[in-house]
C-alpha cells in the first residue's frame, strides 16, 4: 500500500468510532423523554445492522486483491459456509470461529498446499 | 452475574479475536488499544478493518460505525422506560455500557419482574462484567497477536466473528432477503472507488427489508380484520 493515514486521520477514524458508541447507545437514554418509532423508521433501524454487515463480510470472504474468487483456490469460501452450517446447528460463537478456522486452515493445508 | 455468565465464553473468545484480528489488519498496537478502549464496540470495531486496511475516507468508516451500531437505537430506546426517573448523566453511562448480552438479560428480567429496585445496579453490574472481560479479553488479543504468526490468517477469524452475528440475525425473512440483496450488491459493486459500492449495498439491502417487513405487516393487518 502506498498511502497510509497520518496520525491525526488514524486519531479522528477511532474517534468517530467511539463517538458512533456513544451516539447510538446514549442519545434516546438522555434526551426526548416521550418519542416513539414510526414503523418503518423502526424497520430501517432493525434491519440496517445486518445488512451493513453482510454488505461488509461477502466480499471480504469473495474478493481477494480486488479479484473475484470462487474456485477451490479460495480457501476462505469452504471455511465460511462450514461456519454458517455451524451456526444455523448451534448458535455458538465460539463454535462458528472454531469450525471456520479450522477447515480454512486444513483446505490451505491439504488442498492449496500452501 | 449469574445472568449473563451463558454469554461469558461468547465475550472473550469475541473479545481475543477482535484483538487479535486489529493487529492482524495491519493497526498499530497503540491504535489497536486506543480503538478498543474508546469504541467499546465489537462489530463496529470489526466492521472498519478491512476500510482501515485500505485507508478509506474518515467520514465512511465513521458511517460504517454508525450503522452496524444501529441496533443500539432500538435496544436504549426499548430500555428507556425502565430508567427515567435516573439522572442523566447515569443514564448516558448506562448506554455507553450497552452491550448485546446485558440488553437481552434485562429485558428478560423485566419482563417477568416489572420495575424493579435498584435495576439500574443490576444493569450496571452485568454491564460493568461484560464491559472489564472485554476489555481484558481484546486486551490479551492485541497483545498476543505479536506471538502469533501472521501466515495463520487470524484475521480472517475477525471475518467468522462478524459471520457470527449476521447469520442468527437472518432468521427473520426481511433480514434475510435484506442481507442476501446487500451482499449481492456489494460484490457486484466492489470496484466502485472508496467503498461506495458497500453504502450501496446497505442501502439497496434495507430498502429490500423495509418493504417486505412492510407487506408482512399489512398482510397481518388484513389478516386481523378477516377475523
Amino acid at each position: 500500500m502506498s498511502v497510509a493515514y497520518t496520525p491525526l486521520e488514524m486519531g479522528l477514524a477511532i474517534a468517530s468510532v467511539a463517538l458512533a458508541t456513544f451516539v447510538t447507545r446514549s442519545t434516546l437514554l438522555v434526551v426526548g423523554e416521550r418519542l416513539r418509532f414510526a414503523p418503518r423508521v423502526e424497520a430501517a433501524l432493525r434491519y440496517a445492522p445486518v445488512c451493513a454487515l453482510a454488505a461488509l463480510v461477502v466480499p471480504e470472504i469473495l474478493f481477494r486483491q480486488d479479484a473475484l474468487v470462487l474456485g477451490l483456490d479460495n480457501p476462505r469460501l469452504p471455511a465460511a459456509i462450514a461456519a454458517s452450517l455451524f451456526l444455523l446447528w448451534k448458535r455458538s460463537i465460539v463454535g462458528c470461529i472454531a469450525v471456520g478456522m479450522s477447515v480454512y486452515a486444513l483446505w490451505r493445508y491439504f488442498v492449496i498446499g500452501a | 452475574m449469574r445472568d449473563i455468565a451463558p454469554a461469558m465464553p461468547g465475550a472473550v473468545a469475541w473479545g481475543v479475536v477482535t484483538g487479535v484480528a486489529m493487529v492482524k489488519f495491519g493497526l498499530a498496537v497503540s491504535a489497536a488499544l486506543g480503538l478498543s478502549l474508546t469504541a467499546y464496540a465489537g462489530s463496529a470495531q470489526l466492521a472498519v478493518l478491512p476500510l482501515l486496511k485500505d485507508v478509506t475516507p474518515v467520514w465512511i468508516i465513521a458511517a460504517t460505525a454508525i450503522v452496524t451500531n444501529l441496533r443500539f437505537v432500538i435496544y436504549s430506546a426499548a430500555l428507556r422506560g425502565w430508567f427515567l426517573d435516573y439522572s442523566r448523566w447515569r443514564r448516558l453511562w448506562l448506554g455507553y455500557l450497552s452491550g448485546d448480552f446485558v440488553v437481552v438479560a434485562f429485558t428478560n428480567r423485566v419482563a417477568t419482574e416489572g420495575a424493579f429496585l435498584h435495576r439500574d445496579a443490576y444493569y450496571f453490574g452485568m454491564a460493568l462484567t461484560n464491559w472489564v472481560l472485554w476489555h481484558v479479553a481484546s486486551i490479551i488479543g492485541i497483545v498476543g497477536a505479536a506471538y502469533i504468526p501472521t501466515h495463520w490468517g487470524l484475521e480472517f477469524a475477525g471475518i467468522l466473528a462478524l459471520l457470527a452475528l449476521v447469520v442468527p440475525l437472518c432468521r427473520e425473512r426481511p433480514a434475510l432477503a435484506g442481507a442476501l440483496a446487500a451482499a449481492l450488491v456489494a460484490v457486484l459493486a466492489h470496484d466502485w472507488p472508496l467503498r461506495l459500492g458497500m453504502l450501496a449495498g446497505v442501502i439497496v439491502g434495507i430498502t429490500v427489508a423495509m418493504w417486505l417487513d412492510a407487506r408482512k405487516r399489512s398482510r397481518g393487518e388484513i389478516a386481523r380484520v378477516a377475523q
